[in-house]
């Protein structure tokens, strides 16, 4: 590795995330290049002063008392003038419109007539839903009834997705599918993975938990709608319009938008998640309300086309049982910790490589060894299905690793034979960005 | 995709006002150390950050650029500081007391222009350096949110970087000039 490759990768490698060979590389062109050392210990060190930020701002939470303060002042100006509330009134409609024929307009001009049809559709629906008090959607996804609420898998059955979002007075909101709930009750945010008992906790209300912020985005319809419209505008994608009469007998005008991921076929992430995969969505609306009635997502493979995600009720502004804010926990529950400890021989675990983890990671699993096991994981307690699934396997074949563009993980081909007798064939998802300087076990097992 | 600055400043304006929210979010992190540079007390620098968002947005139409909404932010935040020291100084009997919060505000001036530094980046840097280090994404889950290869994650953190050493040694320079001017 010259020097321009080297200054090309040091943040990649500083983050953990170039393969065994390119870090090898580059750690071998540092240890013999006195400019690039002095680059990379510059990197690190604001590095350093940057991460000096996150424990003094944690917990930092102002999004709700300060919107308090903002909705209190705005109702005492408008309830101190007539005046005031009459141009403030006049003043939002003129700026809406005025936004929306800018859309509108560009959209005439740079594409044909369908297209900017269907983006005035889109642009009127973004409006009809901009001042919403609540929203409750329902639907359904293929996905693992108890897996990250983003996992779609073409071959899996349907289960049901619910979601429940309270914008004014309080944020909160609910994400529910079978086997896993999250709630945020305008202090904390709690997510329960019901069929193992395991509880995880933010102590602040947040709406970028727990792998939901695909459903956060859908829930703010309006942007939802405008970014929708802006990403087809901005990466050209195909968007048209058809007309039809729905099962109440009304008008519907039905945009549909063949989205693209960017990422190669051959890509072991393509098609595992919303923003990996190629589809074609449709959404509904209703052609006097403007309101979007429902939303179909399919999914583009190789072997054609399969409808993964189903929105078939949309509530505006309906009052929200306050019981949906409260989540019961069992009494057994565990709660996660995700933080890994340093090691007394942590010099040790940090030397291996992927295919070394990944080789006495399933050696500690097969001789249930479960302290051993923990030292290749970041989380605790120990998942009960992994000692239940792995516990006295047998190692038959350790591959190479390999990487994906969509994720900083290397991913460890490996063939096991399992207690019950059955091989089990995949790769171990294996991470490094932790400052243990360990590999650890990020899934695939 | 999130929108721009720009964008939700413009949409605030257009009566959108629960969009704020999101500027808040976005932003709460970072003033809020910038804040803990110049107050020592956190229930004071919360009170100050509060403030200083609350003045914002009663300000948003008086903002000329609004791509530049977090210095503007920034310089906000200062001021706000800079009166609750002022008021604490008068409200204070023990002026030991004061005199010390000062000094300590003082002493910890080295670091605050980071911040000052960061609203400094074109937007797309700024964007993935708050993601990083005050939302505490890793580079994957950024590139996840912003619809971007993880390549070019990469390398706009790399540029931010460079343009975040160089606004730093801008502004040491330029406050070594400053105090070798006043010094007799």
């Amino acid at each position: 590795m010259n020097c321009a490759e080297c200054r090309e990768n040091l943040v990649a490698c500083v983050e953990g995330l170039l393969d065994r060979e390119e870090s090898l590389q580059c750690q071998a062109h540092l240890e013999t290049c006195a400019a690039c050392r002095a680059e990379h210990a510059a990197i690190t060190r604001l590095q350093r002063q940057l991460m000096a930020r996150s424990p003094a701002t944690a917990g930092v939470s102002l999004v709700n008392p300060v919107m308090r303060r903002v909705q209190a002042m705005q109702t005492e100006r408008e309830r101190n003038s007539i005046m005031t509330k009459l141009f403030t009134r006049w003043g939002f409609g003129l700026g809406a419109a005025a936004g929306t024929a800018a859309i509108i307009l560009i959209a005439f001009l740079v594409f044909p007539k369908a297209q900017a049809t269907a983006a005035e559709v889109m642009t009127k629906g973004a409006q009809a839903v901009a001042k919403l008090t609540s929203i409750h959607l329902r639907g359904q996804l293929r996905t693992l009834p108890a897996d990250n609420f983003s996992y779609i898998n073409a071959d899996c059955p349907f289960y049901t997705i619910e979601f429940w979002k309270q914008f004014e007075p309080d944020l909160k909101w609910r994400v529910e599918k079978p086997q896993r709930v999250v709630v945020a009750d305008g202090q904390s945010t709690v997510m329960l993975i019901k069929n193992v008992g395991l509880a995880f906790k933010v102590p602040l209300s947040t709406t970028s938990a727990f792998d939901t912020q695909w459903l956060q985005r859908i829930a703010n319809l309006s942007n939802t709608i405008t970014n929708e419209l802006n990403n087809a505008l901005a990466k050209g994608w195909n968007m048209s319009l058809t007309n039809e009469t729905g099962a109440d007998g009304r008008a519907k005008d039905v945009v549909t938008i063949e989205a693209k991921s960017g990422l190669p076929d051959n890509d072991y992430l393509k098609n595992l998640y919303f923003n990996t995969a190629d589809t074609r969505r449709m959404y509904v609306f209703d052609n006097q309300s403007e309101h979007l009635e429902s939303v179909k997502i399919y999914l583009h493979a190789a072997s054609g086309e399969k409808l993964i995600f189903e929105l078939n009720q949309i509530d505006y502004n309906q009052p929200i049982d306050p019981g949906v804010w409260k989540l019961d926990l069992p009494a057994d529950v565990s709660w996660w910790q995700n933080e890994m400890q340093k090691l007394p021989d942590n010099d040790k675990y940090a030397s291996m490589t992927a295919e070394q983890t990944a080789r006495a990671f399933f050696e500690a699993c097969s001789q249930e060894n479960w302290s051993e096991v923990e030292k290749f994981l970041r989380e605790s307690p120990l998942d009960h299905l992994l000692k239940q699934e792995l516990g006295g396997l047998e190692i038959i074949q350790i591959g190479t690793a390999f990487t994906s563009n969509a994720s900083p993980d290397q991913f460890v081909p490996y063939k096991i034979k399992l207690k019950n007798g059955y091989d089990k064939e995949l790769n171990l998802a294996l991470r490094k960005d932790e400052p243990t300087g360990r590999w650890f076990v990020d899934g695939g097992w | 995709m999130d929108l721009t600055d720009k964008e939700y400043v413009e949409r605030c304006r257009d009566g959108h006002q629960e969009d704020f929210r999101v500027l808040v979010d976005r932003y709460q992190k970072p003033l809020f150390a910038f804040l803990a540079g110049r107050l020592r007390d956190g229930r004071q620098v919360e009170e100050a950050a509060q403030e200083s968002f609350v003045r914002a947005f009663l300000s948003l139409k008086k903002l000329r650029k609004p791509e530049s909404f977090y210095s503007w932010l920034l310089g906000i935040g200062g001021r706000v500081a800079k009166e609750q020291l002022r008021s604490l100084k008068h409200r204070q009997q023990d002026c030991e007391v004061t005199e010390s919060i000062m000094a300590n505000a003082a002493d910890r001036r080295e670091d605050y222009p980071l911040e000052e530094a960061i609203a400094a980046l074109p937007e797309s840097y700024r964007q993935v350096i708050l993601l990083r280090y005050y939302e505490g994404h890793s580079c994957q889950e950024i590139a996840t949110r912003l619809e971007l290869p993880l390549g070019t994650v990469t390398k706009t953190l790399s540029r931010a970087y460079a343009l975040l050493r160089q606004e730093l040694v801008a502004r040491e320079s330029a406050e070594t000039t400053v105090n070798q001017t006043l010094l007799p």
